[in-house]
């Protein structure tokens, strides 16, 4: 699973310089599209010659402490502190993964990150795209960081 | 005397961690301006005495390389050096925009050292 090797190096780096937090991956698994309960998850999505996505998935929880360390001040709700963030998470984890598949930075187009959240959703997947998800857990908490991809040819 | 430093990003997010990062630099800045776009970038630029901008490529309305680009065609400003600070540091990107004037480039995530190396070659 070399994708999963790459989410990790990526996500690990990010956490550790970014926001001084330790984050330890679990085993790699395909998410099947399962539903996301009280969450917020930060979405890019990837175009070219490579499509799909690349999304990080967090409770509500793990989402306000990540902000708070991220920024450094007292997050106590899903605000758009918190959405602007989580975003800001998915676009340099996107960034991240993409120098590795393309390193001229010329064949995968990155989209503007966004950010959904609530109760209850999905996020779906981009049909006959490979997927990987990893999850990773900090002092309790834990998040999901999924890529999907899929090369035409 | 201190510096001016603008720093031009869409997420109000990345804002305050450049300008934390900065300030963790070492860097006398004075003054930390902040546009969220390209054409804000341009307007602060022509109202206020710059040293140095730090800018984010993928950005909305304006994004990095248009910047560059008008700013280039600025003569007021043209010479206000601009360091890109990106996700975007693929070596097609990064040659886009040093044609268009801009003096280097931060990959995201990035660290206070590599800012003060960075910019500290320009100040």
């Amino acid at each position: 699973m070399e994708n999963a090797q790459h989410i990790i190096d990526a996500t690990q780096e990010i956490f550790s310089s970014m926001i001084m937090l330790e984050v330890a991956p679990g085993e790699s698994f395909i998410r099947n599209n399962d539903k996301l309960i009280n969450s917020i998850s930060g979405i890019v999505g990837l175009a070219g010659a490579t499509k799909g996505m690349l999304a990080i998935h967090m409770t509500n929880a793990a989402a306000l402490a990540v902000t708070t360390a991220f920024l450094g001040m007292d997050v106590e709700e899903i605000d758009d502190d918190v959405r602007d963030a989580i975003g800001e998470l998915a676009n340099m984890l996107a960034g991240s993964i993409k120098s590795i598949l393309d390193p001229s930075g010329s064949d995968i187009k990155l989209s503007m990150p966004s950010a959904i959240y609530g109760e209850d959703y999905s996020v779906d997947c981009l049909a006959g795209a490979q997927a990987v998800t990893v999850p990773f857990t900090f002092d309790g908490l834990g998040f999901l960081v999924e890529l999907q991809l899929r090369k035409d040819s | 005397m201190g510096k001016t430093v603008l720093i031009v990003d869409d997420s109000n997010t990345m804002r305050k961690i450049v300008s934390r990062a900065l300030r963790q630099a070492g860097i006398d800045f004075s003054t930390i301006l902040e546009a969220s776009d390209g054409q804000e970038a341009l307007d602060v630029l022509s109202a206020n005495d710059v040293d140095v901008v730090l800018s984010d490529i993928n950005m909305p309305n304006m994004n990095g390389l248009e910047f560059l680009k008008a700013k280039s065609e600025i003569a007021a400003i043209k010479d206000i050096p601009v360091v890109m600070i990106s996700t975007e540091t693929g070596a097609d990107i990064i040659d886009e925009a040093k044609s268009y004037g801009a003096k280097g480039a931060i990959k995201k995530p990035f660290t206070p050292d590599l800012i003060n190396e960075t910019l500290g070659a320009l100040l």
